[in-house]
């Protein structure tokens, strides 16, 4: 059990993610060889693998299907050992209608604490590695996810993980996960919150550098695997003029989603496209008028001193005392110049959206040859 | 699809009676969804090895009328039982639900649940504390037997409860067992998918994320054995190796016959039309996908 004890204490260690009181001392046990190797306290293992257990997967597919708001947000519970990250549990976060900053987010923390606390009494893991968030079409960029995983990164063991769940994905019969996290030189200017056009070319960043994908796994507990084996088993039907499908029914019959020749999703796919291509330039035309605006004043500015040496050397040649060389900073306010990670978050949606059309009408193209091969 | 085993009694509600709009009917079916049962797994799994069992609470959703239940998640609650006495902690019970009824706000208590299928004098006193909680509607009782223990297999029973005996008491009541479904929206259903591909796979593991293109090409094999498999039995029957199954060859004409046979040439023509959509949308993602890619990098040799 020193596994699970050394938890605790890890748990204990960690500068607490939420308010949550820290739990008494913990009673140290000796650690066995074998484990030895594997359990690190200062973190020093890199996160090789993220590996989802199957209850969290099928909390995350309810959550987000039966959510009706857009952003859908939760938790991730688990612990890491020897490189793998293994996320045992996650619970929603309730959504906020109002913009009350202050007050939601002490709430929410309430809520964290809380809720915490109460899975602690049930021997579930109780330490956060992450949050997920639901997406449709793959577009999974925006800034939300971005802070959230910035602060995480900062605060929590190993930086945790987001893990992104494709809604329309799943509707088409592909349950989609993906593990990322934030990419160090996109964190990096994050910090100094600076996304001018110099710093983005210091950090080499476009919208594909910042997020850095991790591998994912799927786990099913052999209790759980031995449970769905028995769903999924078909029992002969007793009544002897059964139908088809009602002749040997099981829990979990086989399903064939995947081969739906529907292409309802295409044109929402297309839609969302346009909509992020106009976005996308309602951004750019802020930042040229930024730019504009930027380049006007340091012109005024590079005007006025040059005037004023003209100004001095007329005097200097006439034998009068040179006017003061004043501050051009002080006169002239040359506005800061303008972040560009909305833009580029843009940008990355749109390809997002792209490449999850571009693979839709590659499916079509297949299921519709598979439908004329078989008539 | 039915849970457990056959032995649930499906209650006729009686049409005649008008029902009275102030007494809920008896619940007559109940759907769980799979997130509720893998939680209670969950949950049996992190017990302390002095728990035989464990409960919980049930949340969910019920009919207008009352006779459907929909069990749609469930949360783990402390109890302690031994020879004397049972205890549940209901300042627990009352806390978490508070905090799931922040999220779902829908959904709520409809009974409880434990593993195994042990149905004692303590299962009517827990029983009878979960009815003042649903109150007006009656509290069910789901038992889900895990399968670890030697001798039973993995199932899961639903039942409601009346009381019992001259005086009714809280510890004395006949639990009646009522038919149970696995109930889960289409578009969840990919979920369980990679749920039990996972379940078989070595180790009970599996990469993510699979692209669609892979999980197109297992659903398409899979067609096609299928395919292989009748094709195989229905040259049995036809070489006299076999003797076929009557049931089975309607089952295949009623399955392969209902397939579109009209004339060629309309398909043919409908099908290049949707053929060349589909490969005009394609060219049209690969090209915002460059103009995107073609943006990004033109933002940094702006400098």
């Amino acid at each position: 059990m020193a596994a699970t004890s050394m938890a605790a204490a890890l748990a204990a260690s960690l500068p607490a993610p939420t308010a949550a009181p820290t739990p008494a001392a913990p009673t140290y046990e000796a650690i066995p060889a074998s484990m030895a190797k594997v359990i690190d306290i200062e973190a020093e293992i890199p996160l090789q693998v993220v590996q989802l257990d199957g209850l969290v997967v099928t909390k995350i597919i309810k959550h987000a299907r039966e959510s009706s708001s857009a952003t859908v947000h939760g938790l991730l519970l688990g612990l890491d050992l020897d490189g793998t990250l293994e996320v045992s549990n996650a619970f929603a976060l309730p959504h906020h209608v109002s913009d009350e900053d202050e007050k939601s987010t002490k709430s929410s923390a309430r809520y964290q604490a809380s809720m915490l606390r109460s899975l602690r009494e049930v021997q579930a893991d109780d330490s956060v590695v992450g949050f997920y968030q639901a997406t449709t079409l793959g577009a999974f960029f925006n800034q939300n996810l971005v802070e959230i995983q910035a602060i995480h990164q900062e605060k929590l063991r190993h930086g945790g993980v987001v893990i992104v769940h494709d809604l329309s994905l799943t509707a088409r019969g592909n349950a989609s996960f993906r593990a990322f996290r934030l990419t160090s030189s996109f964190l990096d200017a994050y910090k100094k919150s600076n996304f001018s056009t110099t710093s983005l070319v210091n950090h080499r960043l476009t919208f594909s550098s910042i997020l850095e994908e991790v591998p994912l796994q799927v786990r099913v507990n052999p209790l759980l695997a031995s449970f769905l084996g028995s769903l999924t088993k078909s029992t002969p039907s007793l009544l002897p003029d059964a139908s088809p499908e009602t002749a040997a029914p099981s829990v979990l019959p086989p399903s064939f989603s995947a081969l739906d020749l529907g292409t309802a999703g295409l044109t929402k796919n297309l839609e969302q496209i346009i909509e992020a291509v106009d976005s996308y330039r309602t951004e750019e035309g802020n930042l040229a008028f930024l730019s504009r605006q930027i380049a006007r004043e340091r012109a005024r500015a590079d005007n006025y001193v040059a005037k004023r040496k003209e100004e001095n050397m007329a005097r200097v040649a006439q034998d009068l005392a040179p006017l003061p060389e004043e501050d051009v900073a002080r006169l002239f306010k040359i506005p800061a110049e303008p972040s560009r990670l909305e833009s580029m978050l843009l940008l990355g949606q749109i390809d997002a959206y792209g490449k999850s059309l571009a693979s839709t009408a590659s499916n079509n193209i297949i299921n519709m040859w598979s439908a004329k091969a078989s008539i | 699809m039915a849970l457990g085993g056959s032995s649930a009694i499906h209650i006729q509600s009686s049409t005649t009676v008008p029902a009275l709009a102030s007494v809920p009917r008896t619940p007559s079916s109940i759907t769980v969804h799979p997130v509720a049962l893998f939680s209670i797994l969950d949950h049996y799994l992190r017990r302390t090895d002095d728990q035989p069992r464990v409960i919980g609470t049930l949340l969910g959703t019920r009919s207008p009328d009352g006779t459907q239940v929909h069990v749609r998640s469930s949360f783990a609650v402390l109890h302690s039982e031994n020879d004397e006495q049972v205890a549940v902690d209901m300042e627990y019970h009352r806390t978490m639900y508070e905090l799931h009824s922040r999220v779902t706000a829908k959904e709520a208590i409809v009974g409880w649940y434990s593993t195994g299928s042990n149905l004692n004098t303590y299962s009517a006193l827990i029983q009878n504390f979960y009815s003042q909680e649903t109150a007006p509607h009656q509290a069910i009782h789901v038992a889900l037997t895990t399968g670890a223990e030697e001798g039973e297999e993995p199932g899961v029973q639903a039942f409601v409860s009346s009381p019992v005996g001259v005086f009714p008491k809280p510890e004395n009541c006949i639990f009646v067992p009522v038919p149970v479904r696995l109930q889960y929206q289409e578009s969840e259903r990919s979920g369980l998918d990679l749920l039990t591909q996972t379940a078989l796979a070595p180790n009970s593991t599996t990469a993510q994320p699979v692209t669609s293109i892979a999980n197109l090409d297992a659903t398409l094999s899979t067609v096609s054995q299928m395919l292989d498999r009748v094709l195989a039995y229905v040259r049995q029957v036809l070489a006299g190796e076999v003797e076929g199954d009557k049931a089975l060859g309607r089952y295949l004409m009623d399955t392969l016959g209902v397939g579109p046979i009209s004339e060629k040439g309309g398909e043919d023509k409908a099908f290049n039309t949707s053929l060349q959509d589909t490969l005009m949308i394609s060219y049209l993602a690969n090209l915002v996908r460059s103009q995107a890619e073609v943006s990004t990098r033109l933002a940094l040799v702006a400098a």
